[in-house]
């Protein structure tokens, strides 16, 4: 049996077949839930010349518009509008229609983010999130935005990549007096431009500290091929001292990094349909980094970046896509995989949330922190004749030993519905700039995200490799058995 | 290493040949195998890796050993079994109290009445060719005018009552030299425990090298570095040690007899605090034994020139006896008195001398006093500054580098910081309650010193009431 034939033979005798509103070929009537009323539109094909849309393939010629999925269009049509935005663990800035023009707030002030659990830091942001809440329009809308400064100094907001008249443009003293705190400026202009921008801060130190919001303009007509998923990432780096929460803006280093203002495993893995065509886009807001941005297991196309969409015949596939500082990527490829696969930068040091040297107890054998901690006026002696073989080879250990995860910490990354059914062990290896692409058929999809059911660690992994992979090679992931955990 | 490994290698070949064609491919790997050489498995050469420095053992102070060997029979002591082994045992308490005894018995001396003269007389003897006009006995008394004697034995009992005055100073000398030395010892029993500490720590800081070695975060200089710091830090919990076993045999020096390298039981932290320092001055005026004694002084020299100022009263001497004039042939009597006349010599220098003397022990009094507070300026300071480092290390200064202690260890333990900047916390908060231990001592020493009438020197010879100048120049004292 084919996977795809696989597929529909365990929807068919699943309860959930019902549910999905699946027809025929695939085309789907609840593709995006947010979307507005449906249209009937052509139906799409499970295979293109060559490429399917759900197993992993390339097509049978690079030059085809179907090459690696190039021009295959997700289940949504186009006359159902463009697919809006998600970032994950941000919210959307509402707007009402005001005098012709759609009107937003905006706060720029000092908030407190939540970078993993129970690590609360304080950085600033607006409307009390960090990134800021994501301003989402439409090419040709006239947009109002009325910048109210809850900041204890002078700020203004630059709308990065528009090409709006200057006296709009808020760069501090070039274009306007800074907003003073408490005071509002308002920002009007029409929006010619479609795609990927964002706005934020000009004072440069309060860039460096978070302040920052996507500004996605949507397309009035919209791109073919139609995407199901518009997914927006916000890259970040802080430097945050040990048993500290306040973000050293000064500081040339970075020890903490976050995807819309989270660190893996805390930030929220994308979500997706088997076969859906997906867009991410990625921005890098990093003070003073690049993120070379890898994602396992699908070839996507870059469609475009912050200035604009790039015409097909200038789009490139890649597996790793290096985005610069203030530069946003689009990427788009058909989820032909299923399975949860890794997304991430690929700079060692940002996988990780906090470097710390590999010496100590936590690498000494009957050695733990806690022994030292019991009693501070005397503390442990140390056994100089150090016994573990490991140091008979240079560099040992390289692994960073002992992450500890509290009980508490683990239950909130646990209590998400978008990461139920992931192996037990699935938070050690996702870390820092890392967040992970969930590929899901229809019925598992609706398990994990459309209903309450209780879904044990594994058990959805465990039931792709059943159907798509080898399960007689497959071993569990050992239930707390965290490796390297000691203290 | 890699040469030696090689020879033996070699060796084992040849041992294989020597020992005939019955060794076996297989005995050939198992050989290997004990080298750590097992097939297919590629060993690493060990690393040129400095080895940590050998123990100081160049000289051992051997009663430090045999009492850090015994550590359960370890004797110990109080403060108050200490001072009562001292009150039996200080050379320099019995020698005070002889000093008043000495003093007492001239009083005795003094005040005894001088003895008739008995003479034998024979006078013109052959006189007419007689056997002399007297021949007989004759007693002579001397006549003590102008109580001489009682004045003299008064000045004596009023030396005596300065001897009283000095052994109560010397009593304080020894006390407070036992309480100096017995916090000196209890300090350097924490210090030696507190180096021990620090000794752990570097000892931590020697295995981290290692560890940051094997992970191309540290080179040889730094591993070297680590061995001088190491090697430091033995010495100086080995200088701790020294410095206890000086304390404690210092201690026992001034309690007068030998006792066991032992522990002492006692708190370093004051009870309460000192009044100002106008109020211990007053305190001193008052009640300092050596004010007393030199008051007692004044007025044992105001009875010297009362003493001397009568001397030249003439005592009488009354001489008489029966005889026989063996020219007359009857019984005769001689009788004479005899009286100096005070033309020249009226005893007029030496009751210059004395009241000289007198004037002189009137600025004693007034110096006594002056270096009094000399002494307490001095005293009080180092009392005031021991006390406040010490109130503010243990308000303050402990708890924050505690505090940032455990914070830093919190933080390694959730992989926030380096074990290095761990060890640094600790370092810094064991070597802050060294610092502490000290000025702990430091109140303590002069808090004694301060109730202790700032009297020192307790194996100092017991003082006499008489400074340069006193007046007993003759046989007989007066
Ligand atoms: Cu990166």
């Amino acid at each position: 049996m084919s996977q795809p034939e696989r597929r529909r033979h365990f929807l068919k005798a699943g309860s959930i077949a019902a549910a999905a509103g699946l027809v025929g070929n695939w085309m789907r009537s609840d593709a995006a839930a947010q979307a507005p009323a449906r249209t009937s539109h052509p139906p799409v094909r499970d295979e293109y010349d060559g490429f399917s849309r759900f197993k992993p393939s390339r097509g049978n010629d690079p030059d085809s518009d179907y090459y690696l999925g190039k021009m295959i269009p997700g289940f949504r049509s186009t006359a159902d509008g463009p697919a809006p935005l998600e970032a994950p663990d941000l919210e959307r800035l509402p707007w009402k229609m005001v005098r012709g023009a759609k009107e937003f707030h905006l706060v720029p002030m000092a908030v407190e983010r939540e970078f993993l659990p129970g690590y609360k830091m304080n950085v600033y942001g607006f409307n009390g999130s960090m990134p800021g809440p994501t301003i989402e329009v439409t090419q040709g809308d006239r947009v109002r935005i009325v910048v109210t400064n809850e900041l204890p100094e002078q700020t203004t907001t630059h709308w990065h990549g528009f090409e709006l008249p200057v006296q709009y443009d808020g760069s501090e003293t070039l274009t306007q007096n800074p907003i003073e705190p408490g005071a509002s400026f308002v920002y009007e202009f029409d929006v010619h431009e479609e795609g990927t921008y964002f706005y934020h801060s000009h004072v440069p130190m309060q860039e460096a500290f978070g302040s920052v919001g996507w500004f996605i303009v949507h397309p009035k007509k919209v791109f073919d091929p139609p995407v199901d998923r518009d997914f927006g990432l916000i890259f970040q780096n802080f430097f945050i001292d040990s048993n500290q929460n306040i973000a050293d803006s000064w500081q040339m280093d970075w020890n903490w990094h976050t995807i819309n203002g989270r660190s893996g495993p805390y930030t929220t893995p994308l979500v997706v349909k088997h076969g859906e065509r997906v867009r991410v886009r990625i921005m890098d807001f990093s003070p003073m980094q690049h993120h070379p941005v890898h994602l396992h297991g699908h070839t996507f196309w870059v469609t475009g970046h912050e200035g604009a969409r790039i015409p097909k015949s200038a789009w490139v596939p890649r597996n790793t896509e290096l985005i610069g500082i203030a530069q946003a990527t689009d990427f788009e490829f058909i989820a032909n995989n299923p399975g949860d696969w890794m997304f991430h930068c690929h700079m060692v040091h940002h996988m990780m949330n906090h470097m710390t040297r590999q010496v100590g107890p936590r690498i000494r054998q009957d050695s733990s922190v806690d022994s030292y901690l019991a009693n501070l006026a005397s503390r442990p002696a140390v056994d100089a004749v150090r016994t573990d073989p490991g140091f008979a080879t240079p560099g040992y250990p390289q692994e960073m030993k002992s992450m500890k995860m509290p009980e508490a910490m683990m239950k909130t990354i646990w209590n998400r519905r978008e990461v139920q059914g992931m192996r037990a062990t699935w938070p050690m290896s996702v870390m820092g700039l890392m967040t992970t692409l969930r590929v899901l058929p229809d019925d598992l999809y609706h398990r994990v995200m459309e209903t309450d059911a209780e879904i044990p660690p594994g058990s959805i992994f465990e039931e792709i490799v059943n159907r798509f992979g080898n399960p007689a090679d497959y071993q569990p992931a050992k239930m707390g058995g965290m490796p390297g955990m000691k203290m | 290493m890699k040469r030696s490994f090689a020879r033996s290698k070699l060796l084992a070949a040849v041992v294989l040949v020597v020992g005939g064609t019955h060794a076996s491919a297989q005995d050939l790997s198992i050989r290997q195998d004990s080298m750590g050489n097992s097939a297919g498995r590629h060993v690493l050469p060990p690393r040129d890796l400095p080895p940590l420095p050998e123990m100081p053992s160049g000289f051992i102070d051997n009663d430090l050993a045999a009492a850090d060997s015994s550590p359960h029979a370890i004797a110990s002591y109080t403060l108050d079994e200490l001072l009562c082994l001292a009150a039996a045992n200080n050379p320099t308490i019995r020698q005070a109290r002889l000093q008043i005894g000495g003093e007492t018995a001239k009083a005795l001396q003094a005040g005894l009445y001088p003895n008739p003269v008995l003479m034998y007389v024979g006078e013109k003897i052959n006189s007419d060719g007689t056997a002399g006009e007297f021949q007989g006995f004759e007693v002579q008394q001397r006549f003590v005018t102008a109580h001489k004697l009682q004045l003299s034995r008064l000045k004596y009992c009023q030396r005596a009552r300065v001897s009283e005055h000095l052994a109560v100073a010397q009593q304080f000398r020894v006390s407070n030299d036992i309480q100096r030395h017995f916090y000196q010892v209890l300090a350097a029993m924490e210090r030696v425990n507190l180096q021990s500490e620090l000794l752990k720590t570097a000892e931590d800081g020697s295995v981290t090298s290692r560890e940051l070695y094997n992970q191309g975060q540290t080179n040889l200089p730094g591993i070297h570095r680590a061995n001088v710091e190491l090697q430091q830090r033995r010495l100086a919990l080995l200088n701790a040690q020294n410095e206890f076993a000086e304390a404690f045999r210092q201690l026992t020096s001034i309690v007068g007899c030998t006792l066991p390298m032992g522990r002492v039981e006692g708190s370093l932290r004051p009870d309460e605090t000192i009044p100002s320092f106008e109020t211990v001055y007053a305190g001193l005026i008052q009640d300092s034994p050596e004010v007393l004694a030199a008051r007692a002084k004044l007025v044992a020299d105001q009875t010297t020139l009362q003493r001397e100022s009568v001397q030249w009263v003439p005592d009488i001497v009354v001489t008489g006896g029966p005889g026989y004039n063996f020219t007359n042939n009857d019984p005769v009597y001689n009788a004479a008195v005899q009286m100096e006349l005070p033309i020249y010599d009226r005893n007029q220098g030496t009751i210059l001398q004395a009241r000289r003397d007198l004037q002189r022990q009137q600025a004693e009094i007034h110096r006594v006093e002056l270096q009094l507070r000399e002494r307490l300026a001095m005293a009080y300071r180092m009392y005031a500054t021991a006390l406040q480092h010490a109130t503010e290390y243990e308000r303050v200064i402990i708890p924050e580098r505690e505090v940032a202690y455990r914070e830093l260890l919190e933080g390694y333990r959730d992989n926030r910081v380096d074990w290095p900047d761990v060890l640094h916390a600790q370092g810094e908060y064991f070597a802050a309650r060294l610092q502490q231990v000290d000025q702990f001592r430091d109140v303590r020493i002069q808090e004694v010193m301060i109730d202790g009438f700032l009297l020192e020197g307790g194996l100092m010879a017991a003082k006499g009431p008489t400074p340069p100048g006193h007046i007993d120049a003759v046989a007989k004292p007066r």
